[in-house]
């Protein structure tokens, strides 16, 4: 399949409605791509410049239409004034979460993200991803959610028993979650973002009650404040959100991540033709296990599941011990579905 | 309403003072720990896990209700040990390597508590050798192994491994966790799957009584 549009292109064609030569692909990459290039995830995590070397190579020899900045979830944690301990060969480590054993908002900082080590080092990476490949792909940014951001502070355990025990508070410590999501976002897309992704993966784990009640207003802020800047929106909520659907339609995102727990064709008619789908190929059992057969006929059959404005992308990040020649298969050219196909 | 029916309310509800304060009231009333743990805590806690498998009540509901369940068997589990009283099961169980998320873990060990197994938390981010020496260690019936991250499934692949070839004890080896499958399960080789919290108590009690 012949390409005719640049990757920036063909992703800002599907955002836009239009028919791209083939669909974008925006798999999720992290200690893969670290390693991918001879390095370690605690480099990749800590220092911008092994970042973005890492997904440009990737994206360059796997043929990805966007370069990312995620790493891992405690970049703004880390701002807030958290302790993080890198590792080699995992993720970094929060040693103490701010709000665990003392949950008085009064301590909490706002953090300056030109000034925070960790937040400055992702935009840095932005700044560096558009002095080393211009326009040439799509740069997504990221922060973290209200729901995933007030977990990180408060520790996960205390956070979702806070929902219950004090709405209050945990609607009062999301709002401050938010502020400094919509600060960070600024300063990236200011260096040159062109999307911003929201991680909340926590989210899952709350009913629709909870989640329509307390998270998914603080959601619809950050949401339209990022819409504000220019940019456009990309949700990623891990695991099964099927519950969640109905609220997250609302939301307004242009693009929503499907994890493979959620039905593509469920998604789509929860969400409507506007939105643009990615995903959900099972980044474990099929992508990282294989055979490169059964990732390409995975990820053809998402793409007839979710109908028009499609994207290529696992369910989920891509594991470390993926063979190359299976992101291959996931990444080769795909042509998109016929216009009108709504997959539903 | 009888102390033990209020008792077992509090507890479905995750309303962890009244469960404190009933679970005294019942011992004050000469009820027998035991009776308190069997009739009461145990139903109750399977009650919170069948709403929990039917999407009824999510993670935030479960957690305050593991709380009181928790908080009513740190008055009785002293007058289970004086009395010489010992849970029939041991089980181990942790987060694999490389995942630092506790919840369901956490959520599981509760539940096997109040299903009346000896849980040794071995915590998260579990490397394979420190199952094995635990097991080693402990003996145990069952090991629970635990994922929330897919990246980190492979981990729980190699804890499998590891424990088979290197424990030397026939503990039976259950999964869980938000990505993880039945057909994940086969695939690894492990003894069992629970798709959650709730779905794992009756699933160790299957395994640990289908052992002669």
């Amino acid at each position: 399949m012949k390409a005719t549009l640049t990757s920036r292109e063909r992703y800002l064609t599907v955002l836009r409605g239009g028919q791209p030569d083939f669909l974008p692909r925006i798999p999720i990459l992290m200690q893969f791509a670290a390693e991918y290039i001879g390095s370690n995830y605690g480099a990749f995590a800590s220092d911008h410049r092994v970042l973005v070397e890492a997904n440009l190579r990737c994206a360059a020899d796997f043929g990805l239409d966007q370069v990312s900045t995620i790493s891992d979830p405690y970049r703004e944690t880390s701002g807030f004034g958290a302790p993080i301990e890198y590792q080699r060969d995992s993720g970094p480590v929060c040693l103490e979460p701010p709000l665990e054993g003392n949950p008085d908002l009064v301590r909490l900082p706002r953090p300056d993200p030109m000034r925070a080590p960790r937040m400055r080092d992702r935009i840095d990476a932005v700044r560096l991803y558009r002095e080393r490949a211009g326009d040439t792909y799509s740069v997504l940014g990221w922060i973290e959610g209200p729901a995933a951001e007030a977990a990180d502070l408060r520790g996960v355990s205390n956070f979702l028993m806070d929902l219950l025990d004090d709405p209050d508070y945990a609607r009062d410590l999301m709002a401050r979650c938010v502020a400094t999501g919509i600060d960070f976002a600024r300063a990236q897309v200011a260096a040159g973002a062109d999307t911003i992704g929201i991680g909340d993966a926590v989210a899952s784990q709350v009913s629709p009650q909870v989640y329509e009640a307390l998270i998914l207003p603080q959601e619809r802020a950050l949401v339209s404040a990022l819409r504000a800047m220019g940019v456009f929106v990309r949700l990623h909520i891990c695991g099964n959100i099927t519950h969640l659907l109905p609220g997250i339609a609302t939301l307004g995102v242009d693009i929503l991540d499907v994890d493979h727990l959620v039905s593509l064709a469920v998604a789509r008619r929860a969400v409507g033709p506007a939105v643009t789908l990615a995903g959900n190929v099972d980044p474990v059992s099929c992508v990282m296990r294989g055979p490169a057969e059964a990732v390409r006929a995975a990820i053809t059959a998402c793409a007839a599941a979710a109908g028009t404005r499609f994207m290529v992308n696992a369910g989920c990040e891509i594991p470390a011990a993926t063979p190359p020649a299976h992101l291959r298969a996931l990444c080769a050219p795909l042509a998109p579905p016929a216009v009108g196909c709504d997959g539903l | 309403m009888t102390t033990l029916e209020l008792l077992a309310q509090a507890v479905a509800a995750g309303k962890a003072k009244d469960a404190k304060a009933l679970t005294q009231r019942a011992l004050d009333e000469a009820i027998a720990p035991t009776e308190i743990v069997d009739r009461t805590l145990v139903p109750a806690m399977t009650e919170v896990g069948d709403k929990f498998k039917r999407s009824e009540i999510f993670v935030p509901e479960m957690l305050i209700a593991a709380r009181a369940m928790k908080e009513a068997m740190e008055l009785i589990d002293p007058r289970l040990a004086a009395a010489g009283i010992t849970p029939k099961y041991t089980a181990v169980i942790g987060t694999v390597q490389g995942d630092l998320h506790d919840i369901g873990k956490n959520l599981v060990a509760t539940m096997w508590r109040g299903a009346n197994f000896r849980v040794i938390d071995l915590g998260a981010n579990v490397p394979p050798a420190k199952f094995v020496a635990a097991i080693q260690e402990h003996r145990p019936h069952l090991a629970g192994l635990s994922a929330l991250l897919t990246t980190t499934m492979p981990a729980m692949a190699e804890t499998v491994r590891a424990i088979r070839a290197n424990a030397g004890v026939p503990v039976k080896i259950m999964i869980g966790g938000a990505p993880i499958t039945q057909q994940f399960c086969d695939e690894i080789g492990a003894d069992g799957f629970a798709p959650d919290a709730g779905s794992a108590v009756d699933k160790a009690r299957a395994l640990v009584e289908s052992v002669p």
